[in-house]
């Protein structure tokens, strides 16, 4: 809670809305013990008075009313009204919304029914067909208003219910003995108030406006009391000759609702958990880049080369450190397979070669990525773009997501062609399914017109490997392609890509958490822990004597086909948090082998010089790298 | 793609006939007897008896509402008491001035509010979309009426650029430049909120899309920054922007009830405010129903326009 | 000794679309009619690609999901979830998503209170003392109980997930991919210890995985799904390693192993067939490399192949 205000108290502009709002509200409140004249006195004598006039300090009305007075208590019966209109349309919407959204159903059908067809009014017809019925008046104004409004709080309650309903806690509530009565108090309405809170706090605004405005019909309250929007009604005709009888109130309506509205950003803002973690910032074409100093080129003869990549995420004041300094190799024909669990920071690594990582929150803060030679951290934007899936290109995990859902499959293979070379439309269609038959997709001649959601899991697949060789690229960064496919397509599908590997001559780098697939696939590997790299080597080598604890206990932990039941090894902990590395060895925490020596200073990455096996490890299990690092 | 259209009509009857029910349900609650508040409080007591008889009155709810129904259907929406002429001839012909102000505002709130929607989501956290969100504030928190007098306190009164009221000057007027004059003040008072409020979702509607993973594919086939918002991201923002299109047609069509009070513009809204005064039952009936009917038609219209974006929904 | 779960020719269809009048467009049969047993104190696994109806059976036997025919019987009686109360004893269920099976509004002390309260009726320092003596035997800290699940790991909340359903005290338990969504070296520590709880509380699971070798490795016997229906059934040391099925064999071949080389295991680039029209006879055969004639006309049914081993294939493999 106190969190929620000092967000709230963040967004300077919200705070304003709230002060503004505060006083108003505060000023409608005392305005009876406020020595005013009364606003329903009049004094013909002294109409049209100019503000500032002697005794009326914003001048008096057509019929010589106090307009001061008459402000401040319309004021107070404008917020009254609009208050309680969002408030019973807000509880009744709500309630009728999570009937409907929890049984779901018939009950579901015949109450969203019910709504569509209130939905089916541009809402001023219910509104003027309510009024005309019960007759003008400010309480009628008040149900037309409430009742226009309960169809719109009721469907957007009831899309969040269905959600929630459908979460798997409300099943685990159901096998926990709890009632439908019981689930709906304490496991949905929880969830379901701060939309509540939103949406009313985003409406108020616009049920005071209303309201105004059927008073300002004539509909709402009569004479002689005074609400913002009659007041505003009677003063029309005298626009012309007085025009200050119009703007006191007017501009009284646009203080309130624009407060009202500032505050209501601010509580939606406050309440949406993505803020936090700055997820509802739009990502730049390109990461942000804030390095200190470029490494020197180094010698290697590799067609890609990553030189100490530090790549970070700043949120609010907290520094993670997702790529903490990663240097690797790839030739061409090689594939180089980076492998870590959840948050190594593998990922982020593939990303930061061509400057995709979401900035922000993403910066990269060191290091070089060298494409032949040449650093492409910081290059123009321009130069990045030609390069992107024209000799780099990437495959990512989810096809279904990766791919635009409202385009033609061909049609985002010829737009990848498009983006690099000059082709006519029919030469880049008859391309686009040379590359669908490439990647061996049946019937590419039909399928080249089918959408994404068309297509299963694995042929989704193909077209985004088909993407990436569009231009026909000298390096492909394929990030977790299988993670999402079951086993018999994985299958199809890395052989796939070893085939193409052979008959194409790329070099690739796959990411992946799986030790069978970088065994199946990859010639060199290189294990990430906490965002750095830990061992690196030769596949078969790294596999069969793994030298650092971490390697060796994570293979320990794979269940391998065909051992039969079995208790199975673990590594106990968890791995850092990456915005509070300890110092020296990250997995010294969890590992059995660490002595105090683990946990000071940087401990660096090394091998044999004949070798080219490495290591971060001052202990390693294997003997051989042992005496390469104690040397 | 016929058959859909075929299937969303089909599917709107049902909507219709509630409408219907609704109208008629709300009009019966009027408390006493609707010859007297017709007639006045000084009517002879046959007078009200034969009206009555004229009406149906004297027959059950059920019947009363079928015979209105039928009535409808064959184009008969009753008799106006206080204009004395047939409600449809007048309700079409208020409809039309209607159809020129909310037209042009709803699609001056189309193209303006994407687009503003857009370069504040393109341009997120810079001068551009500063200016923009407080510009969508201040336009969805001013009252349209209010809106309205200061045009016509500013432009017509002070600065005499254009026409105050009405639809066409009342000496000579009548042609195309005459209409579009009188137009341009209230068409653009009751777009402002619309606009707004397009501009708004339109905004969060592309940075949701933005952060989408196929955004990143886009971007790393190597599509240009143009070509990753407008054909990308705004395609796929669409998806949620046509059908907030439809929700605001009906906003500005209610929005216009206001603005043709102040601008005098001689709608349907201007209408059914004077016909609610005047306890002009029928025309109240007769012009909600109508309306509400174009409303749903208008909304398939919306609906084909998305399944024609968007093939994932089934024709 | 009489089985923890018996079931009987259960099958589940679900409507797909709706017409204007509503009428459901097509049928799919989601799960195809079964019969399994589950012994007391077995761990059965239940192995299967995304879509094989493996979540649709187990959410059947937690009365989740309504059954379309057949019959569940839990240690004798037939499935009757009229009061949830009654009910949540006898059988419960741990979540694949371990983070969204816990409300994010509540703290993970109520979330434990939950079946104690309902279920077993219990008083606020019995529950205490109950919720101490469970964390204690899943290994978790008391201090979490005042946290809200956000500030947790997929492990420790896997964890708590565990522990919830042991509160309820049932000698059942449904574990739905309980370890998928959770990394190697932690997925381990989960499995260890649902490994130990079996052993001091004398459960019996039913234990589902779209993974060979975790289901391989904490499982008596293993059930094969394929397309809805139950393909083979046996011993978790023989079922992979002389498999009867080509379905199975293939699965086995198919999961990437260190070691072998690189190789797709079918020759065509073949996928599941389409559930709104399924193929006559044998859902496989469209894939099978000994299907004949007789697979297209005849659905095959599940025969004896060995020592508690069957097998629904009219040709099989070894």
């Amino acid at each position: 809670m106190s969190a929620f205000f000092r967000l709230l108290a963040r967004n300077r502009l919200a705070l304003w809305g709230g002060i503004v709002l505060v006083l108003v509200v505060f000023l409608a409140l005392i305005t009876p013990l406020l020595p005013l004249a009364d606003p329903d006195v009049t004094d013909t004598a002294n109409r049209f008075l100019p503000p500032f006039s002697e005794g009326a300090f914003l001048g008096t009305d057509h019929l010589g009313r106090d307009l001061l007075s008459r402000l401040m208590w319309g004021t107070r019966l404008s917020l009254a009204v609009g208050f309680s209109a969002a408030v019973a349309a807000a509880t009744i919407g709500a309630a009728i919304g999570i009937v409907a959204g929890f049984y779901g159903g018939r009950t579901d059908n015949v109450i969203m029914r019910g709504v569509d067809m209130l939905m089916a009014f541009p809402y001023i017809l219910l509104a003027l067909a309510i009024v005309a019925a019960l007759g003008p008046g400010l309480m009628n104004a008040l149900i037309a208003v409430a009742a226009v409004n309960v169809p719109f709080f009721a469907r957007n309650i009831r899309g969040i219910t269905v959600g929630i309903a459908h979460k798997e806690f409300v099943d685990a509530a159901r096998l926990a003995g709890m009632g439908n009565g019981r689930i709906i108090l304490t496991e949905i309405l929880p969830n379901v108030v701060p939309v509540i809170v939103i949406a009313m706090s985003t409406t108020i605004g616009w049920m005071i406006l209303e309201t105004a405005g059927l008073s300002f019909l004539g509909l709402g309250s009569q004479p002689p009391q005074a609400d913002l929007g009659s007041m505003l009604g009677e003063a029309r005709s005298a626009l012309i000759t007085n025009p200050h009888t119009s703007v006191v109130p007017g501009v009284m309506i646009l203080v309130i609702v624009m407060s009202i509205n500032l505050l209501g950003d601010g509580v939606r803002d406050a309440l949406d958990p993505r803020l936090k973690s700055g997820a509802l910032s739009r990502p730049m074409p390109a990461t942000l880049v804030d390095r200190r100093s470029v490494p020197e080129a180094g010698k290697g003869d590799g067609i890609l080369a990553l030189q100490d990549l530090e790549t970070q995420f700043h949120v609010k004041d907290r520094v993670y450190k997702a790529v903490g300094g990663v240097s690797l190799t790839v030739h061409p024909g090689e594939c180089l397979g980076i492998i870590g669990e959840s948050g190594s920071g593998k990922s982020v690594t593939a990303l930061s070669v061509m400057s995709l990582v979401a900035s922000p929150p993403g910066v990269i803060t060191g290091g070089a990525v060298r494409y032949k030679g040449e650093d492409l951290i910081g290059a123009p934007y321009a130069k990045l773009r030609s390069l992107r899936g024209d000799r780099v290109a990437y495959i990512f995990q989810d096809p279904l997501a990766t791919l635009h859902p409202l385009y033609k499959v061909g049609d985002q293979l010829v737009e990848a062609i498009g983006c690099h070379h000059d082709v006519s439309s029919a030469e880049a269609r008859s391309r686009a399914i040379d590359l669908l038959k490439s990647v061996r997709i049946p019937n590419a001649e039909s399928r080249v017109d089918s959408y994404p959601h068309e297509m299963s899991g694995g042929m989704r697949q193909r077209v985004g490997i088909a993407m990436a060789l569009a231009n026909e690229p000298d390096v492909i960064i394929a990030d977790e392609p299988t993670t999402a496919l079951d086993v018999t397509v994985q299958a199809q599908i890395l052989a796939l890509l070893d085939d193409l590997r052979k008959a194409r001559g790329l070099a690739i780098v796959f990411i992946t958490h799986d030790f069978g697939v970088v065994a199946q696939l990859c010639d060199r590997v290189a294990v990430m822990y906490a965002g750095r790299i830990v061992e690196e080597g030769p596949t078969g080598a790294v596999l069969a004597t793994p030298a650092h604890p971490y390697t060796k206990r994570l293979i320990a932990c794979v269940p391998e086909l065909g051992e039969g039941r079995r208790e199975l090894a673990a590594i106990p902990g968890l791995p850092p948090v990456v915005d509070k590395l300890p110092e020296g060895c990250a997995f010294a925490e969890r590992c059995h082998k660490a002595r105090n020596d683990c946990r000071r200073g940087n401990i660096p990455l090394e091998g044999p010089a004949e070798e080219a096996r490495r290591v971060r490890c001052l202990y390693p299990e294997n003997e051989r790298m042992a005496e390469a690092v104690s040397s | 793609m016929t058959g859909y259209i075929l299937k969303r009509l089909l599917s709107a009857i049902p909507v219709l006939f509630g409408i219907t029910v609704i109208v008629f349900l709300i009009m019966a609650l009027i408390p006493g007897d609707p010859a007297t508040a017709i007639l006045g409080s000084y009517a002879t007591p046959e007078n009200v008896e034969k009206l009555n008889r004229d009406l149906g009155l004297d027959k059950p709810l059920v019947a009363q509402y079928f015979i209105w129904l039928g009535n409808m259907l064959q184009g008969d929406f009753g008799q106006s008491f206080a204009l004395n002429r047939p409600v449809i001839d007048e309700v079409l012909e208020r409809f039309n001035a209607t159809l020129i102000l909310a037209g042009t505002a709803f699609v001056l709130c189309s193209v303006f509010g994407i687009l503003a929607g857009v370069v504040s989501a393109a341009k997120q956290y810079g001068l551009a979309d500063k200016g923009i969100t407080f510009a969508v504030l201040l336009g969805i928190s001013i009252p349209s009426f209010f809106l309205g007098m200061m045009m016509i306190l500013i432009f017509g009164v002070n600065l005499r650029w254009l026409p105050v009221s009405g639809m066409y000057a009342i000496y000579g007027g009548g042609d195309l430049p005459d209409l579009i004059s009188h137009l341009i003040m209230p068409a653009l008072a009751l777009a402002v909120v619309a606009t707004g409020v397009v501009a708004r979702l339109s905004r969060s509607a592309m940075l949701e899309v933005l952060r989408q993973d196929f955004i990143r594919t886009a971007r790393a086939k190597g599509v240009s920054e143009r070509g990753v918002i407008w054909r990308h991201a705004l395609k796929a923002a669409m998806v949620s922007i046509i059908p907030v299109l439809g929700i605001q047609a009906g906003f500005v069509l209610s929005g216009a009830v206001y603005i043709e009070m102040v601008f005098q513009w001689p709608g349907v809204g201007r209408m059914l405010v004077d016909a609610i005064l005047k306890r002009d039952i029928l025309l109240v009936q007769g012009g909600v129903v109508f309306v509400a009917a174009c409303y749903v038609l208008f909304n398939i219209l919306v609906d084909v326009a998305q399944s024609l974006l968007d093939p994932r929904i089934k024709t | 000794m009489s089985a923890a779960l018996k079931l009987t020719d259960l099958s589940k269809t679900f409507e797909v679309g709706r017409t204007l009048f509503g009428k459901p467009k097509g049928l799919v049969r989601a799960v195809q009619p079964v019969d399994l047993t589950v012994e007391q104190g077995e761990t059965l696994g239940i192995v299967g690609e995304s879509g094989c109806g493996k979540s649709t059976l187990a959410r059947m036997l937690v009365g989740l999901l309504p059954v379309t025919t057949g019959s569940i019987e839990i240690e004798g009686a037939a499935l009757d979830n009229a009061d949830p109360a009654v009910f949540g004893k006898r059988i419960q269920y741990v979540f694949q998503d371990p983070i969204s099976s816990l409300n994010p509004r509540k703290t993970i002390r109520q979330v434990m209170e939950a079946p104690l309260k309902n279920l077993h009726g219990m008083g606020k320092a019995e529950r205490d003392a109950r919720i101490r003596e469970i964390f204690d035997t899943v290994s978790l800290r008391e201090e979490f109980l005042e946290r809200y699940p956000h500030e947790f790991s997929g492990g420790q909340a896997q964890r708590i997930g565990i522990a919830r359903a042991l509160a309820a005290e049932a000698r059942i338990l449904i574990l739905d991919e309980p370890v998928s969504a959770l990394d190697v070296s932690v997925q381990a520590q989960v499995l260890n210890l649902l490994a130990r709880l079996k052993e001091e509380l004398g459960l019996t699971y039913l234990f589902i995985s779209h993974d060979l070798a975790v289901v391989e490795a904490v499982s008596d016997r293993v059930a094969v799904l394929y397309f809805g229906g139950v393909v083979e059934v046996g011993r978790a040391e023989d079922i992979f390693s002389r498999p009867k099925h080509p379905y199975t064999k293939l699965l086995a071949d198919s999961a990437p192993v260190v070691g072998r080389a690189l190789r797709a295991p079918e020759g065509v680039d073949t996928e599941l067939p389409d559930p709104l029209n399924p193929p006559t006879g044998c859902a496989f055969r469209a894939r099978c490399p000994n299907a004949t004639e007789r697979c297209g006309r005849e659905v095959p049914k599940l025969v004896e192949m060995g020592e508690g081993h069957r097998a629904a294939c009219f040709h099989p493999v070894g």
